[in-house]
């Protein structure tokens, strides 16, 4: 028997399903063990939203709301669930190089610092992706249709001085 | 109830038979795997319609198995969703053809005659087809007609016959840049054509005329002014198109199809009767259909005695290239044309449809030129990467994304030219991996025979050296076998002989009386422009058959 019933995507059950990750995504903190030891917890909003800065600063010059955007990216049925788990391993691999090199969590560090550590997981393969992955979930915030909630006021289109395509969507579909 | 007709797939395959036979009186059903959609319904969301890709299905509900064919012989197989790999191109009341971009070219007669013009190729299974362009090409006008194709005709070398002189609706607007495309044609003595398009510059038709959003391909159209079968054919007939119906399964005697098996969006099962069936799901959704349709008379799936269903499945060959214009180089004049949004490029170049090299004859191709896509996402992401391959982030990305996106426009070439059938390109059913409704997966056998990266690098140095005499910088193009998902034909080849094909002249089974394969599947080989034409072209030539045969009720 087939797992895709009709019912099994109802909205009430997306809403619930929806509510439930956000819940558990942003609110239970990550447990970093480099070297098997168990180290610490660290805040994933609070590490994702400094790293989207980093890699991005003109999402805060900009006003995009980029951090909550990825969060609608974490619970949308359209991405791959391999994908949503790399996002969440990337962080928590991110934070366990900056604790072999500094001793601390990536937040705890300084701006070069987190360069530096940003440069080192850059040059492994994973590190390379996940880059390129939180920049593509950047760029797709600060340039999506205003309607998403993370392009207000189309701050981002304006950046790049773009004449959006019309009709414009109604409703997100997000 | 007993239909005249039942067709299955609602995209440039099916819609003209659809079209032709319910206005001339017959009963007609569609069965449509995807949502019905209005003009209204369309917009220019990038997220949902590009990156989330609201019109294809989830990978995790259907997806593809890819068998990969390596230069050593070696298979590497890909599960579809777990490489995000699929070839779905629109599930939706009028197919693909809602986002295609609308490139019409026809074939040309020696495209029909391919092994007798410029022989065989060992490792391909090249053929003629068993019409000539003479036969399709009163249905090539047809569609000019009725679908709508916008255009200007320049005489030049390979220019196709035609019963008319020009196409019935005038060339579409285009960008000031053009101007230096022609120029530097005219000084290398190349001869630069206005690209045809399925899109309306004015109101006719009863649909509205090109609104130059700057967003077309990708689209469904918000205007009607695209040429989608949705548009042009099927909401201006009576046929009954029942949507979300996935057929599952063709039943059938020794001698004809008897019913559609199909599953509603609630999984529940149904079925349609019908005097004939026609089979237009999209190329490989049609093999896998007959293949997944096996019974007592024909054990290797339908149609397939002759064991043919899914061989020569093929793509476009060719690949792609592009060149950027900085506004350093440019007047200020120049900047102005340049940045004007919304006016389409449309220029072509066929000046090697045929060409020589060290004294023998080569079948050569199309090259279609036309801006970088407006989407300001993908545009963005693709300057992620430095001069030397580096990742790069924070102020560096944010200023070359500005000082690119604002300050320079690039301009791409698309070329298009014959992937050869072989033994290792075809459809066939997973054996492992089965989709939402428990229906085996179509597995596509990849393989693309050297010889097409040859012509297709020949047709690309081409479009480079215009792209250098138009003074562009960044210069680069990839010709590769990675098929393009969007331009697959063959599966179901016809031909006079039974042994060696699916089909006959008429697209009618060759073991069957009343089943037809009307999407790109009948196609032997492909030509070498975009297929879109020709398969309307050919489905308004079997609607014909097929109103000549209803009339004297030989079923």
């Amino acid at each position: 028997m087939s797992l895709y019933l009709s019912d099994t995507y109802s909205p009430m059950f997306l809403k619930a399903r929806r509510t439930f990750l956000k819940n558990t995504f942003f609110t239970t903190a990550l447990m970093v063990m480099p070297k098997s030891e168990l180290f610490g917890a660290v805040s994933l909003l609070e590490t994702i939203s400094l790293i989207q800065e980093d890699l991005f600063g003109s999402i805060k010059e900009l006003g995009i709301n980029s951090s909550s955007y990825l969060s609608l990216i974490l619970h949308h049925s359209r991405v791959a669930d391999d994908e949503k788990e790399f996002l969440r391993n990337g962080v928590q691999w991110l934070n366990e190089e900056a604790i072999l090199h500094y001793k601390h969590p990536y937040i705890k560090l300084s701006s070069s610092q987190r360069q530096n550590i940003l440069q080192i997981i850059s040059k492994q393969r994973w590190g390379d992706n996940w880059i390129y992955t939180m920049l593509t979930y950047i760029v797709e915030a600060t340039l999506s249709d205003p309607i998403y909630g993370a392009n207000r006021d189309g701050a981002g289109w304006k950046w790049l001085e773009h004449i959006p395509g019309l009709p414009q969507p109604k409703e997100p579909y997000l | 109830m007993i239909y005249d007709i039942c067709i299955i797939g609602s995209g440039a395959g099916g819609a003209p038979i659809a079209y032709e036979l319910s206005n001339a009186g017959f009963n007609v059903v569609v069965l449509e795997k995807g949502k019905d959609y209005k003009e209204e319904d369309f917009n220019k969301d990038e997220l949902a319609v590009c990156r989330r890709e609201i019109f294809t299905p989830p990978l995790k509900e259907e997806q593809h198995v890819i068998n990969e064919r390596d230069a050593d012989g070696s298979i590497t197989r890909y599960e579809g969703r777990k490489y995000n790999w699929n070839f779905w191109n629109g599930s939706m009341v009028g197919g693909s053809s809602n986002l295609m971009s609308g490139f019409f070219h026809r074939m040309k007669p020696n495209d029909f005659k391919l092994k007798s013009v410029y022989g065989e190729i060992d490792g391909a299974n090249v053929v003629d087809w068993p019409i000539s362009y003479e036969d399709l090409e009163p249905y090539y006008t047809k569609v000019e007609k009725i679908v709508g194709v916008s255009g200007k005709i320049v005489k030049h070398r390979f220019l196709e016959p035609r019963s008319t002189s020009d196409f019935p609706y005038p060339a579409l607007a285009v960008n000031g840049a053009t101007q230096w495309f022609d120029e530097a044609c005219k000084s290398l003595a190349y001869k630069s054509i206005p690209t045809p398009r399925a899109i309306l510059p004015l109101n006719a038709l009863g649909r509205q005329g090109c609104s130059y959003s700057n967003f077309c391909g990708s689209y469904g159209c918000a205007t009607g002014a695209k040429g989608s079968a949705r548009a042009a054919l099927l909401q201006r007939c009576s046929a009954t198109i029942i949507t979300e119906a996935f057929v599952y399964r063709l039943e059938s005697d020794d001698k004809k199809v008897t019913k559609a098996h199909y599953y509603d969006k609630n999984r529940v099962s149904h079925v349609v009767d019908a005097k004939i069936f026609v089979v237009a799901a999209q190329a490989i959704e049609s093999s896998r259909l007959l293949l997944n349709s096996k019974n007592k008379f024909f054990p290797n799936g339908l149609a397939n005695n002759s064991g043919q269903v899914g061989k020569n499945l093929i793509f476009s060959a060719g690949g792609v290239g592009s060149g950027r214009f900085t506004f350093e180089s440019l007047t200020q004049k120049q900047q102005k044309e340049l940045m004007q949004a919304g006016l389409f490029f449309n220029r072509s170049l066929q000046d090697w449809y045929e060409y020589d090299e060290n004294g023998k004859k080569y079948k050569g191709g199309t090259i279609d030129f036309l801006f970088e896509h407006a989407n300001i996402i993908s545009r963005a992401t693709k300057e992620f990467y430095d001069e030397n391959g580096k990742l790069i982030w924070g102020e560096k990305l944010s200023d070359k994304i500005r000082k690119n996106l604002t300050t320079s426009r690039v301009l791409t070439f698309e070329v298009f030219n014959d992937w050869l059938p072989s033994d290792y390109c075809f459809v066939s059913v997973d054996d492992k991996l089965k989709d939402k409704f428990d229906m085996p997966v179509g597995a596509i056998n990849l393989y693309g025979h050297p010889h097409d990266i040859k012509v297709g690098a020949h047709l690309a140095n081409k479009a480079v050296k215009v792209l250098q005499k138009m003074g562009a910088s960044d210069i680069s193009m990839s010709i590769s076998s990675s098929p393009p998902p969007n331009l697959v034909a063959g599966g179901c080849r016809f031909a006079r002989d039974p042994k060696t094909s699916v089909l006959d002249a008429n697209c009618k089974a060759h073991e069957l009386q009343n089943l037809y394969v009307t999407d790109a599947s009948f196609m032997p080989t492909g030509g070498s422009v975009p297929y879109t034409w020709t398969i309307y072209a050919n489905s308004f030539r079997v609607a014909e058959h097929l109103l000549n045969r209803l009339s004297k009720s030989v079923c």
